[in-house]
């Protein structure tokens, strides 16, 4: 047999022309049809599905292809062989017969009949290893934060050791790119941009989820968010947002907006449509919170059974020269646990006292059976620099506890 | 040299006995081979053939198999023609070559007969395999099946005929044990050698079907006949195979095309994990274009047409044996355009009882005596409200089904027209309808401590506020 030079990832056609005795004395004649198209699907979560199209010349009868890849993390068990449709005039009927994998090889070997001689267009598809995608993006917010335009990109990895020419990209959703993906090579592309999604700027103080800053003097960590909404009525929502690193940046002056300056960098989660992304910023300095257990007390219902009074109190400052709107969370379970120095393991059972001082009550879109959330709009600080101290309490009555 | 196993007639049956060195033989070659491959256990049943010329007398038979994985004990010998005038005297095994047997033969007359030697191998294994293609708007698909054929035995079968075993059997021992030598060890073959049955394959397979120079018709993939037999099914392949040592080969099972599924949506924690996950559903039925056989155990490839001319690569997934009529079920995982959410709504206690310590006496509270301080709560119920929501971002309505366990003393109280799956199982299904919101609601009342009477749940229609 003549030798063949493997290609990384080559279809060959290996066509016996004339065989005389004794069996090993034969002339081989191998073409080797090019790829006519090659596509490379990413919407799999994790999986890389390419295709390729190959015109391959069949003579009548019985053909032997073989199709190998060198180095590369092609998994022999997803090829999938087929016949899309004839070249030309001529209608081929051909059939796979049977598949052949030789031992030690990335190689395998089809028995493909054809009713006539002719070229048969075929897909050869398969999953394919240290091809990746990844996404992220690039937000640049508007000066006074109040949006942000967001652009959304798909990060494609070429490990696979294969280089591919001109090829369709795709991944499940949005734009379908073509371009050439040349070895090692990673490829960065605009999936769409989004602008001026309207953003809230949020500072959060709960103590479960970020807990303190200072915990001799009870003060709370205050982070700051970014938050957007995946929907319609911000020009987005048509597909979920996949995660992926965010990087924030802010305009410049009205005289040079290009002049962008980088706030920072969060991980992006999974955003399905009408959720909201939310993107941290880094701690509110400017902000304190001190929380103190201002009452813990029960009252006895019946033998060993009672309610617990809680009251919660914070004592806010604004440092800062704008004002701005606090959110404060508070899990229900953590409160239990705090005032009654266990964890029940039992839901918690409340209500909302009277001395609560929070106006407007709980956020009820964002409050759930386990956690509340409260706003409370701060002014800035005074012209003399001092900031004004708000003070709110949180009365909550813990009931049936044991 | 294409075969390991080799079997000679001893003309000088005075080697066997005195330890002679110089020795003549001649090996009668394979007429017929067939191969019984059980896919539930490493083993295969050999039967072969062969023509030998008999003389009068005692004929010394050599059989030996080195370098392969024949259990030794499995070999056996008998005469398919002259079988009133044959008979095996006796078999050696002999002490020093241990990969070989001697038969001594009885003739009662000179000519040749047909023998049938059968034994037990391991190493050549089959496993099936399918491929589904959904095609766009997931009505339907086309369902490939494969079997593929393994041959790691260390022996090259020509021109074998291959049936394959679906079904359990059992066995008291290894055969890759009983062959006395490790199974992953079998002889690795030199480039140039695998090259060469490379050649000599592609050439096998061209002269079945005169595909040499274009000449012939198109040849058809080779049938694969299916029947059932006892507890078992036999898929027997059209024609004969060759599989080379150290080869595989994957022939197809069958085809159909437009075969009908549904698809749907579940929440299985017990199956699935904590997630709803899009499922195929299908049935190996008729009705189906399906049903011929049951499918023996194998991965599924599940791809669909993505509507642009190519494929959605959509999950990997091994099935267990399914019989006639039995369902198919793939599951594609997570669906990102769907979003299924447990929102708990409210949560509270009542039926409160206490126990007056050191007694036998039980009250109820509010119920207007005055308080005993030496008692303790044994007794209560729990209720919780939840939403179950699910928002469908797909151009599809979609069907839902959702299981939840309850353990202990529940009531599940909803309008969700609930039936239960198993005594502590709920499971209730919603369609919703392309890019629209469903809230179902319901009431989930755990009577705890004393309170607790039994340890089911019990269905309960009520309406549920949130």
């Amino acid at each position: 047999m003549q030798t063949v030079h493997w290609l990384r990832c080559a279809i060959v056609l290996a066509v016996l022309i004339a065989i005389t005795a004794p069996a090993h004395a034969r002339i081989k004649l191998i073409t080797l049809p090019p790829r006519e198209r090659v596509e490379i699907q990413l919407d799999n979560l994790g999986a890389t599905l390419v295709e390729e199209e190959r015109i391959v010349p069949l003579v009548k009868g019985e053909n032997q292809v073989d199709f190998s890849w060198a180095n590369t993390r092609i998994d022999p068990e997803t090829i999938v062989f087929r016949v899309i449709a004839p070249v030309g005039e001529k209608r081929l009927d051909v059939k796979v017969l049977s598949v052949s994998y030789p031992p030690n090889e990335a190689a395998l070997v089809w028995a493909v009949a054809s009713s006539d001689s002719g070229s048969a267009r075929v897909r050869i598809s398969y999953i394919l290893g240290n091809l990746s995608k990844s996404f992220n993006y690039r937000a640049i917010a508007s000066r006074d934060e109040s949006s942000l335009t967001l652009s959304e990109y798909i990060r494609l990895q070429n490990f696979a050791n294969e280089e591919f020419g001109s090829t369709e990209i795709w991944a499940g959703f949005g734009k379908e790119f073509r371009k050439p993906v040349g070895l090692n090579e990673t490829k960065e592309m605009l999936m769409a941009k989004f602008p001026k999604v309207p953003i809230r700027k949020t500072y959060t103080a709960s103590v479960t989820e970020f807990g303190y800053l200072d915990r001799p003097q009870n003060k709370l960590r205050v982070p700051m968010h970014h938050v957007l909404k995946n929907d319609k009525g911000n020009g987005m929502g048509a597909a979920p947002l996949p995660y992926g690193k965010v990087r924030i940046f802010i305009e410049g002056s009205d005289q040079n907006r290009e002049a962008t300056t980088f706030l920072g960098e969060d991980w992006g989660k999974f955003t399905p449509i009408d959720d909201e992304m939310k993107l941290y910023l880094g701690v509110a300095q400017d902000i304190v919170v001190k929380r103190t257990i201002d009452r813990n007390d029960n009252e006895r219902v019946a033998g060993n059974l009672f309610n617990q009074f809680v009251v919660i109190k914070y004592e806010i400052e604004n440092f800062k020269d704008q004002a701005v709107t606090l959110d404060i969370v508070e899990n229900l379970r953590y409160i239990r646990t705090e005032a009654l120095g266990r964890d029940t393991g039992r839901d918690v059972q409340w209500e909302l006292g009277k001395d609560t001082t929070f106006a407007g009550g709980p956020d009820k879109g964002k409050s759930t059976i386990d956690q509340v959330l409260f706003h409370v709009k701060l002014a800035a600080r005074g012209a003399d620099g001092k900031a004004e101290k708000s003070i709110q309490k949180f009365h909550v009555i813990l009931k049936n506890e044991w | 040299m294409k075969t390991k196993l080799s079997f000679c007639l001893a003309l000088v049956l005075s080697t066997l006995v005195s330890g002679r060195n110089v020795d003549l033989s001649t090996v009668p070659k394979r007429n017929t081979v067939q191969l019984t491959i059980y896919n539930s256990e490493d083993l295969t049943l050999v039967r072969e053939t062969r023509a030998v010329t008999f003389k009068k007398g005692i004929n010394p038979l050599q059989f030996s198999w080195a370098n392969t994985l024949i259990d030794p004990s499995s070999v056996e010998l008998r005469f398919l023609t002259s079988s009133d005038k044959l008979e095996v005297l006796d078999t050696t095994f002999p002490h020093d070559k241990p990969q070989m047997l001697y038969w001594n033969v009885q003739s009662e007359t000179d000519g040749e007969a047909t023998i049938q030697i059968t034994y037990f191998t391991s190493g050549i294994t089959w496993k099936a395999d399918y491929i589904v293609i959904a095609d766009k708007d997931e009505q339907a698909m086309k369902v490939d099946s494969f079997v593929r054929v393994f041959n790691n035995s260390g022996e090259e079968y020509e021109d074998a005929q291959v049936r394959l075993v679906v079904g359990t059997i059992n066995l008291v021992e290894k055969i890759a044990q009983l062959a006395r030598i490790p199974m992953p060890e079998v002889e690795t073959l030199a480039t140039a050698r695998r090259n060469e049955l490379k050649n000599a394959a592609a050439m096998d397979a061209m002269d079945r079907t005169g595909g040499r120079g274009g000449v012939g018709l198109a040849a058809a993939p080779k049938k694969i006949i299916k029947e059932g037999l006892s507890e078992y099914f036999i898929y027997t392949i059209e024609g004969a195979e060759t599989i080379p040592n150290q080869w595989s080969k994957r022939l197809r099972s069958f085809d159909a095309a437009a075969v009908p599924f549904k698809v749907q949506y579940r929440y299985r924690p017990q199956e699935y994990g904590e997630q709803l996950v899009r499922m195929y559903i299908l049935t190996n039925d008729k009705e189906s274009k399906l049903g011929t056989t049951p499918l023996p155990d194998g991965m599924v490839r599940v791809f669909r047409d993505n509507g642009r001319d190519g494929l959605s690569f959509l999950a990997a997934q091994t099935v267990k044996y399914i019989p006639i009529g039995g369902k198919i079920e793939l599951n594609l995982g997570v669906d990102p355009n769907v979003i299924f959410e447990l929102i708990k709504l409210r949560s509270y206690r009542d039926n409160l009882w206490l126990r007056l310590n050191n007694a036998e006496v039980f009250r109820q509270v509010g119920g207007g005596v005055e308080i005993e301080v030496n008692s303790t709560v044994v007794g209560w119920s729990d209720h919780e409200v939840y939403t179950q929501r699910i928002r469908n971002y797909r151009a599809k309505a979609i069907d839902v089904e959702v299981r939840r366990s309850f353990p202990g003393h529940v009531v599940f109280r909803s309008m969700l027209n609930p039936t239960l799956f198993d005594y502590q199982t709920v499971q209730f299904n919603a369609t919703v309808e392309p890019a629209a919101k469903v809230d179902r609601l319901f009431e989930v009342l755990r009577h705890q401590g004393r309170n607790a009477k039994q340890n089911n749940v019990t269905l309960e229609k009520a309406e549920i506020n949130p």
